[in-house]
């Protein structure tokens, strides 16, 4: 069949790529990046046709043992979870390429964004945890390359402070990776690092609560969670726009990714146990970070907050534990994706003719720049969760499903849908209305088509998965409800039992309502 | 008197003190050497005597083991000091400190 | 049917996106024309289905496509024409076609007129998708929608600051009220399992009272914000600051009604939950009379008329809180269609005299502009209630309600307020067009507006005179279909002609008042200087507290939060953590002085140091072992 082997052509074809980049030409480079990224972009797509939703579990899995002896496999499949975010990296990949400007060492950096999309499309293809560690290592030398040498003033001090933070934490994960292999080793007698072999896995609780804080460090730093937020910030105050728009559209993805595939299924129990505190963190998150953005006076830094606090709603989203809230919140990592990927390619637009990107140098650009203005105000828009775009989706039902949970607190991280409208439009009010104070901003050009063909495939999906998300909600949605099925089914508390519905009896019990 | 197990260990521990302290205390390249030597052989007293105790011959075989080891020691080290002083002219210890960190 | 449904609801859509595509560009006649000609459209189906409705048709019901889906949760594109969505698209259509006509007249002269009819029928297709939504979601979007546009709007002219910061205000604070909206519909599924209407109001009688409670305060305070209730109120007096067919379209007829309209969608839910109904109309009673107080002596004569619609707001939530819905969607009707007119007047005004506000500056300009002074005349006739204009009938109605009901202290409040209207209303006809012509002092020369501009406007000033005694008895036969059909009679008729004439005798007593005291106004200094005029005048010191002890502290604890906090104190952390493994590595490296001596001597201490932690660690386990 031709699609046995699609998952490893989709991860190594980039990476082939690069390599034989190195033998293009340099002004043919761009062309060749162009046509690199959108056949991955095509091949994902078709991946994302040939995807059956009906199907219950991975698919398109492909199994290559490599070392046997421990259990570990080269293994990789996908489900409804992971295909869009892979459609997403690739697709991020296409138009950041497309869109770059003009930069120095322009293959470099080509090369560099083909092999981040290899490291990218791995980590989410991984079923196996050693394949799954290796990618997600991988994917911190490109970034740490883009931002180290591409990067602003303080680029040196900004990278290794990404390298060293993300690194700490994953490495807290592989200790916990290791401890998760030898408990299954214990329990069955066999080793293995199929993280299928480990759903099937139930562990005592306490041991739960262990793994699962070795995880969450990992994750948690990646995502970023407060107080572990601190190298966001500066990774995306120094990197270059496309670094921004790749770090924030995916990589922080990975982690709240990380969350549904490992710490849910894996630590059902830990979860339920885990759920208030990680509730609380995520609104001081929501809340907290939105004050800092609000106070930033760098439109990047504002983006670069506000992603800290909607990752907030997606964790919390996630950690409502049915099947309203995760569908939710992975949802919400599409559109968050999508959304803060076009608010960071629009601040590039700006720093491209003015090369600052303070909100007091900008004021009034919207008689300058009339259509710049308009992309920017639909995403600022759907960056605070107006209904229609693609925001709104995932944000509803990720404070819907925490509902359930408690209502104080989601009542609490709801102000999220408040706080986001102030620190927005107040960014948006200094930026574009008023008058033009700043005599260089006077001649600037509104964007042109290059920057166009980035964004406007961006706003058509925001308005297009906000009016209609069913084509990916829906693969989205059977894929959660098995898993949060498996965790009911996995639970041993009783409290656990409780807190996680069955999606399969809810739906016998309510008789079929639709 | 008897001279039992105790009295060759204590000798030694003592052998092995001396030898330790002139590790740390003696500056000469020489002096060092010797009170390699000391250690060495003040452990091969202890295999030896223990060896005998048990009537298990590989403590000494181990002795003689050291022993060997200890002749090409002082082989190899002799010539690296021989070396050292025609390069610098001396074989202080304080001088050498090209590995400084 | 569905295709009049589907016609109703997206050619203000498409009229929208058509003058979107040219939102950019210099003024283009055909853009507001071709809006205008989409709205007609839309006025034309919706009163087919006006129509249909009334020959007792059933209500119109399609579902067009599923918009969420995941879990238990469904929630589609239902769009839903029973005998109350029709009455508001019928006010909603019918102020927003005679708005846009009269738009192209008074954005004449604006260079981004494209660009105002993009969102003036973005805003009207919102509102149609908040009335005819079958479902609570569906509200939502409309109820969002409406905010983006009225955001946009009011900084219209985004040059202008204070423009701007109206707008922002407005957002946030439509956002702070639709907080409590989202839990609301969070609490309806989680408990009925669908936000469907229809589902949701069969559910209610089976949940607990609690519940319901809870339920009813979230929409309430979702209804506040949109309506502009204490005390979330000071937006729409801000919200002046956007285009004046802006005001009169959105912060006067339609959007400021939604959560009057919301209240009535719910009356099943409110019926069995009188407490907060009552709660509901003092609120609205307290709010009628808080904003007429106001009004009193603003020297701003769009905000005189924004504090109006708040006030005739506050008497649309008694009657929804007392439980008479449809007493409160009448006077909804009837007020959007005079206030609008008020409004179009003031705009009208506006342009004659250079965008002046200050109704003390201006004076006689009856001479001048007779259609607009004959219009703003009637609108104000009918805002005060007089017979036999459309306030009387649906504003005494709301009185007899608070009478019958027994709620004396409303109807005392609501008396008082009526007076209080017919007095600022008249205020402000008597300042602007009897009187001099103090205008003259300061150089203006006042014009009529374009004939069509007045012609626009005349179907709003044949309705504000007619839409009471006209409409009426068809009005509650066919409402009543769905809403309690409870009629409001004083019993004893001598009470009730007592009522009523008093009534219009107080008023009559106001309106005279206002016009002695006005007519020949001179700004009066010495009353200016009187604390109440002052409390009245700084809005009870309302903004300035919002602005002192939320605004002000919110901006400095977000600076606090980034530079002290995030800065200093978790950032500080994790380089203070990489500081010490350098500082250590530093401090240390003095071991390595290369001396073999000191080497070897720290090589015996480690191996001192190892040894004794393996004793003690032997010896440890053994103690413990036993």
């Amino acid at each position: 069949m031709m699609f046995d082997n699609i998952l490893s052509i989709l991860v190594f074809f980039p990476a082939l790529a690069a390599l034989l980049g190195f033998v293009v030409e340099k002004g043919s480079i761009r062309a060749y990046g162009i046509a690199v990224a959108a056949v991955e972009f095509a091949l994902s797509l078709v991946l994302w046709y040939a995807y059956d939703p009906s199907v219950v579990g991975m698919q398109f899995m492909e199994s290559i043992p490599l070392v046997p002896a421990f259990g570990i496999h080269y293994l990789v499949g996908i489900d409804g979870i992971s295909l869009f975010i892979i459609v997403l990296a690739t697709f991020f990949t296409l138009i950041g390429i497309a869109s770059l400007g003009e930069v120095s060492r322009l293959k470099d950096m080509i090369l560099t964004l083909l092999f981040l999309e290899m490291t990218m499309v791995g980590v989410f293809v991984a079923l196996d945890a050693v394949v799954f560690y290796v990618f997600w290592e991988l994917s911190l030398v490109p970034m740490l390359y883009i931002i180290g040498a591409w990067g602003g003033p303080l680029r040196i001090y900004a990278s290794i402070k990404f390298f060293l933070y993300t690194f700490t934490g994953s490495l807290v994960m592989l200790v916990g990776m290791l401890f998760m292999a030898y408990f299954y080793h214990q329990a069955t007698g066999v080793w293995s690092f199929s993280i299928l072999e480990w759903y099937r896995l139930v562990l005592p609780e306490n041991f739960q609560i262990w793994l699962f804080v070795a995880f969450f460090f990992g994750f948690a730093i990646k995502v970023p969670m407060f107080p572990f937020h601190t190298w966001l910030p500066y990774a995306h105050g120094q990197a270059p726009t496309i670094g921004s728009v790749i770090l924030a559209a995916i990589l922080l993805k990975m982690g709240t990714y990380a969350f549904v595939r490992f710490s849910l299924p894996m630590f059902p129990d830990a979860s339920v146990f885990f759920m208030v505190p990680i509730a609380v963190i995520s609104i001081i998150m929501i809340i907290y970070t939105a004050m800092v953005a609000y106070a930033q006076e760098d439109i990047k830094q504002v983006v670069a907050y506000s992603s800290v606090s909607h990752m907030g709603v997606i964790v919390l989203g996630t950690f409502a534990l049915n099947v309203e809230g995760i569908s939710g919140s992975v949802f919400l990592m599409i559109a968050h994706g999508v959304v803060s990927g076009a608010l960071f390619m629009l601040v590039g637009v700006y720093y491209d003719r003015r090369h600052t990107k303070l909100l007091s140098e900008m004021g009034g650009l919207a008689s300058v720049m009339p259509h710049y203005a308009t992309i920017f105000g639909i995403m600022v828009m759907a960056s605070v969760g107006l209904p229609l775009t693609i925001n709104f989706v995932g944000e509803f039902l990720s404070l819907l499903g925490f509902y359930k949970q408690s209502h104080i607190l989601t009542l609490l991280a709801g102000t999220a849908i408040i706080v986001g409208a102030i620190y927005m439009l107040a960014a948006f009010k200094k930026a574009f209305f008023g008058t033009v104070t700043n005599e260089a901003n006077r001649g600037l050009k509104d964007v042109n088509g290059r920057e166009l063909f980035a964004l406007i495939p961006l706003v058509l999906v925001t308005v297009w998965l906000g009016v209609y998300p069913k084509p990916v909600l829906e693969p989205i949605n059977n894929s959660v409800e098995s898993i949060v099925s498996l965790m009911h089914e996995k639970a041993i508390t009783q409290e656990a039992k409780m807190r996680i519905p069955n999606p399969s009896q809810q739906e016998a019990a309510s008789g079929g309502s639709h | 008197m008897e001279i039992t197990l105790t009295h060759y260990l204590i000798l030694s521990t003592l052998l092995f003190a001396i030898g330790l302290i002139g590790v740390m205390r003696r500056t000469n390249l020489l002096m060092l050497f010797f009170a390699t030597e000391i250690l060495l052989n003040a452990v091969n007293i202890g295999f030896a005597a223990i060896s005998r105790y048990y009537g298990d011959l590989t403590g000494q075989m181990f002795a003689f083991f050291v022993i060997a080891i200890a002749a090409s020691e002082v082989a190899v080290g002799l010539g690296l000091l021989i070396v050292w002083f025609k390069r610098s002219g001396g074989i202080d210890l304080t001088t050498m400190t090209s590995m400084k960190g | 049917m569905e295709l009049y449904l589907y016609l109703a609801l997206f050619s203000p859509l498409a009229g929208s996106l058509i003058a979107a595509l040219f939102g950019a560009r210099p003024k283009t006649l055909f853009t507001g024309v071709v809006t205008s000609a989409l709205l007609g459209l839309s006025l034309v189906s919706s009163t087919i289905l006006l129509f249909y409705i009334l020959g007792g048709g059933a209500a119109v019901h399609v579902e067009m496509m599923t918009w969420m889906a995941t879990g238990d949760l469904y929630i589609p594109f239902g769009f839903l024409v029973d005998q109350v969505s029709v009455t508001m698209m019928m006010v909603v259509t019918v102020v927003s076609t005679v708005v846009h006509v009269y738009s192209i007249g008074y954005m004449d002269h604006d260079k981004s007129f494209n660009r105002f009819f993009a969102w003036l029928s973005a805003f009207v297709f919102s509102m149609m998708v908040l009335v005819m939504s079958d479902n609570f979601a569906g509200l939502f979007i409309g109820w969002e929608g409406v905010g983006l546009c009225s955001w946009a709007l009011i900084g219209f002219w985004y040059h202008k600051e204070s423009a701007i910061w109206a707008a922002n205000e407005a957002f946030i604070m439509n956002r702070i009220a639709d907080l409590g909206m989202l839990i609301g519909l969070f609490l309806i599924y989680w408990n009925v399992g669908s936000l469907q209407y229809d589902r949701f109001f069969e559910a209610v009688v089976t949940l607990d009272q609690s519940v319901l409670v809870m339920i009813g305060i979230f929409l309430f305070i979702g209804a506040m914000g949109k309506s502009a209730q204490f005390p979330l109120h000071t937006w729409l007096a801000d919200a002046m600051e956007g285009p004046t067919p802006v005001s009169a379209l959105i912060h006067a007829a339609t959007m400021v009604t939604a959560g009057v309209y919301l209240v009535v969608r719910a009356n099943p839910l409110y019926e069995m939950i009188p407490e907060v109904g009552y709660f509901v109309a003092s609120l609205g009673a307290f709010v009628a009379m808080f904003a007429a107080s106001m009004a009193l002596v603003n020297r701003d004569m769009k905000r005189i008329i924004a504090y109006s619609t708040l006030s005739q707001l506050g008497y649309m939530f008694v009657a929804a809180g007392l439980g008479a819905y449809w007493v409160a969607l009448f006077h909804l009707m009837a007020h959007a269609f005079f206030k609008a007119l008020l409004f179009l007047g003031a705009g009208n005004v506006m342009h004659a005299m250079s965008d002046e506000l200050d109704p003390f500056k201006m004076g006689g300009l009856k001479k001048v502009m007779k259609g607009t002074w004959i219009m703003m005349t009637l609108a104000s006739v009918a805002l005060a209630g007089i017979w036999p204009l459309a306030g009387f009938f649906s504003k005494d109605l709301i009185l007899e309600v608070a009478f019958v009901e027994h709620h004396y202290v409303l109807y005392t409040v609501l008396l008082l307020t009526a007076m209080l209207t017919a007095f600022y209303s008249f205020r402000l006809v008597a300042l602007i067009f009897h009187g001099e012509e103090r205008y003259k002092e300061y150089g203006s020369h006042p014009h009529e507006a374009y004939t069509f501009m007045l012609i626009a406007m005349s179907p709003l000033a044949l309705l504000a005179v007619i839409a009471g005694f006209a409409f009426k008895g068809s009005y509650i036969d066919m409402v009543t279909a769905v809403l309690p059909a409870t009629e409001y009679h004083v019993h004893s008729p001598v009470v009730f002609w007592i009522m009523v004439i008093g009534t219009q005798l107080l008023v009559g007593a106001a309106i005279a008042y206002a016009y002695k005291k006005y007519q020949n106004a001179k700004i009066d200094k010495a009353f200016e200087q009187r604390p109440c005029y002052k409390v009245l005048f700084n809005q009870y010191y309302i903004p300035h507290f919002y602005e002192e002890y939320i605004s002000k502290p919110y901006r400095e604890l977000s600076h606090v939060a980034w530079k002290q906090l995030d800065l200093r104190v978790v950032d500080a952390t994790v380089d203070g953590i990489a500081t010490l493994f350098y500082k250590t590595g530093e401090q240390t490296h003095t071991m390595q002085n290369g001396n073999l001596s000191t080497m070897l001597r720290w090589m015996v201490a480690g191996t001192v140091l190892l040894l004794a932690l393996g004793v003690a660690f032997t010896v440890g386990i053994s103690v413990v072992a036993g």
